[in-house]
């Protein structure tokens, strides 16, 4: 008796629970394709397409969304070169307070993104002719995600038998050819993750491009929505609806294809 | 191929360890030589200096005709076997085995028709579309031999690439590996702690302690007549007696009886005998009683109390005795070792 007791309250709780966090989901779904959208979850009123007829005649929306690709394929790429070397050489060579130092860059790079330091950053950004442009944007996420992207990386490769290096070496491979082909394929699922992480932080970040970009030509899709309201000044919401499914659907795709390559899992060596 | 010459060796690695202290060596052209010794003695140091993969502090490096203590392991024409056989997980098997031809800059379908040539040499047919991580590891190991083999060097060195292996399939590779030397002829170093594996497979033997080696010999010579107390105690699946004695007038007293008589001064010396050639007779020398008797199979070790000193002796299956029999022992071959250094 106090069995099935216990089991209907956890079935309860797992239930409310889940429809805790399925209803926003549900109401991505069903508010684009409805009319006259609600803040209240129900299947579409009268079906219409119009809402994403409306985000097309939108002269910024689609441009932000190409933005938001130009910035996370750029962050993506800089980061992962850049994580990538600097993790394998931390690895492989003995630097004397290399973990402190890692730390420390960790610590730091909260900062580097936070809200306390966007002030300086601004100015170093305007000093340097580079607001208004998605290089700057670029390079400031860059350095805010590069010491996790490091950390997490470094990780990885330590997995990695240096015997595997070794081996190529007695067999006469130079350097650059022991990265090619053996470090970077092996370490392939976790460079793979890297660049998911970065292309996600990227895609949704608002505070850096908001305030590096003054042109709207120029936003991205996290910083566009804001603007979405009628000219009665209440919030747009089948724009906004139909905008942010659009918005999350490269997300979710990159995450299935990562899944479904990779895992997520981390495997480094041969089977112990 | 090439013999390998090695003079005056010594590596000490940062933080003062010295893992190499003035080793001399000089392998044969085409000898299968096992570099033995208890974990921590250089071993695997010694082999990846030949290799190139770690640079001497002093001493030089000569493999065949070539002073290489300066060149890169690329160009010493060495291929390695380590011990965990560093596979390429992402590599097929035949990627694998002609990986080093890859470097070589040869065509693909040159490499490939050799990495099979050698692959099915080496028993390996079938596997090799597979990758490392679905083959046994008996089977991985094959591979890091072909791998090896393929690459025509002018000697293979191998670090302990049967310790991943069970115990039986150990016997295998073991009879494999040798047959496979001899049909290749290639200088072979080959690392191993066990001493057993060295005897079965080597042609001569270097017994290493802390950096330096203790003794060369055949399997023969360093089985039967150690050079010192430390090879006498290290070689042997059953631990060869080291008991203390005294010499009187070229008699050699052990407990206060007499073994044998040797031409050698008189003093305390340590009495070896392999428990191999103790006999276990109605009389001999010793005499005392059985406290434990341990199965070997086809024999037993019968350790025997004397005056207060364990005598291990072998006896075949069909002479056993019960614990609490006295008996009396009876040891042949008697060697004897002053201040550790074997004098007769
Ligand atoms: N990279 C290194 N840095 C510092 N000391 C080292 C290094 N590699 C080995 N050593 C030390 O050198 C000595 C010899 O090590 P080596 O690996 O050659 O032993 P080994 O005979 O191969 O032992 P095992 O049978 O356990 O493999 C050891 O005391 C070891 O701690
Ligand atoms: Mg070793």
């Amino acid at each position: 008796m106090m069995l099935v007791v216990k089991r209907i309250l956890t079935y309860v709780v797992m239930g409310v629970g889940t429809a805790f966090f399925a209803l926003p989901v549900l109401w991505l779904l069903s508010a684009p394709l409805d009319d006259t959208p609600t803040y209240a979850v129900r299947p579409p009123r009268t079906f219409s397409l119009d809402n994403f007829a409306s985000i097309m005649d939108n002269r910024y929306a689609v441009a932000s969304l190409v933005n938001s690709t130009i910035l996370s394929l750029g962050t993506m790429v800089l980061v992962v070169s850049a994580a990538a070397l600097a993790a394998y050489a931390l690895s492989r060579a003995r630097v004397p307070g290399r973990d402190a130092l890692i730390y420390l860059l960790l610590l730091l790079s909260s900062v580097v993104t936070g809200t306390a330091a966007m002030v300086p950053i601004f100015l170093l950004i305007f000093q340097l002719g580079l607001i208004d442009s998605h290089f700057g944007v670029i390079l400031v996420l860059t350095g805010g995600l590069l010491p996790a992207a490091i950390f997490l990386l470094k990780d990885f490769i330590d997995t990695i038998p240096p015997s595997f290096e070794e081996s190529a070496r007695v067999f006469g491979a130079s350097p650059l050819q022991i990265l090619r082909q053996i470090v970077v394929p092996v370490a392939r699922p976790g460079l793979a993750t890297i660049a998911v992480w970065t292309v996600v932080q990227v895609w949704g970040s608002f505070l850096t491009p908001f305030i590096l970009l003054r042109d709207p030509d120029k936003q991205p899709a996290a910083v566009l929505v804001r603007t979405f309201y009628t000219e009665g000044g209440s919030p747009n919401l089948g724009l906004i609806a139909a905008f942010s499914l659009l918005y999350s659907i490269p997300v979710v795709l990159m995450y299935l294809l990562a899944w479904s390559r990779y895992g997520f899992r981390f495997h480094g060596g041969i089977k112990t | 191929m090439a013999g390998i010459e090695i003079s005056a060796l010594t590596k000490e690695f940062p933080g003062g360890v010295q893992a190499l202290n003035g080793l001399d060596l000089s392998i044969a052209d085409g000898e299968f030589f096992a570099l033995l010794g208890p974990s921590g003695c250089g071993k695997t140091t010694l082999l990846r200096t030949i290799a190139g993969l770690e640079t001497p502090t002093s001493g030089s490096v000569r493999i065949g005709d070539r002073d290489v203590t300066r060149l890169p392991p690329g160009a010493r024409n060495v291929a390695m076997v380590f011990q965990d056989y560093a596979l390429f997980p992402h590599m097929t098997i035949e990627d694998n085995i002609a990986y080093p031809l890859k470097i070589r800059r040869q065509a693909r379908e040159t490499r490939l028709k050799h990495a099979h040539d050698v692959g099915s040499q080496l028993g390996l047919d079938g596997l090799m579309r597979r990758r490392p991580a679905e083959l046994s590891g008996g089977q991985q190991q094959r591979v890091a031999l072909a791998r090896a083999v393929a690459c025509h060097p002018s000697a293979f060195l191998f670090d302990e690439p049967l310790s991943n292996l069970d115990a039986r399939l150990r016997l295998e590779a073991r009879t494999f590996l040798k047959r496979l030397q001899r049909q290749l002829g290639v200088t072979t170093v080959f690392v191993t702690h066990d001493q057993a594996e060295a005897l079965a497979l080597a042609d001569r033997i270097a017994v290493m302690e802390a950096g330096r080696i203790r003794q060369i010999g055949t399997p023969r010579e360093v089985f039967g007549r150690p050079a010192n107390t430390f090879v006498a105690g290290f070689i042997g699946s059953t631990p060869m007696n080291l008991l203390p004695g005294v010499v009187r007038d070229g008699a050699v007293l052990v407990a206060a009886q007499q073994l044998s008589v040797l031409d050698v001064p008189d003093g305390e010396v340590v009495v070896g005998v392999r428990p191999e050639y103790v006999a276990v007779t109605e009389n001999g020398p010793l005499a005392g009683a059985v406290a434990t008797v341990e199965n070997l199979g086809t024999s037993s070790l019968v350790t025997v109390d004397v005056d207060g000193l364990s005598i291990g002796a072998v006896v075949p299956e069909d002479r056993e005795v019960e614990p609490g029999t006295r008996v009396a022992l009876n040891p042949t071959r008697v060697l004897v070792y002053r201040d550790g250094e074997l004098v007769s």
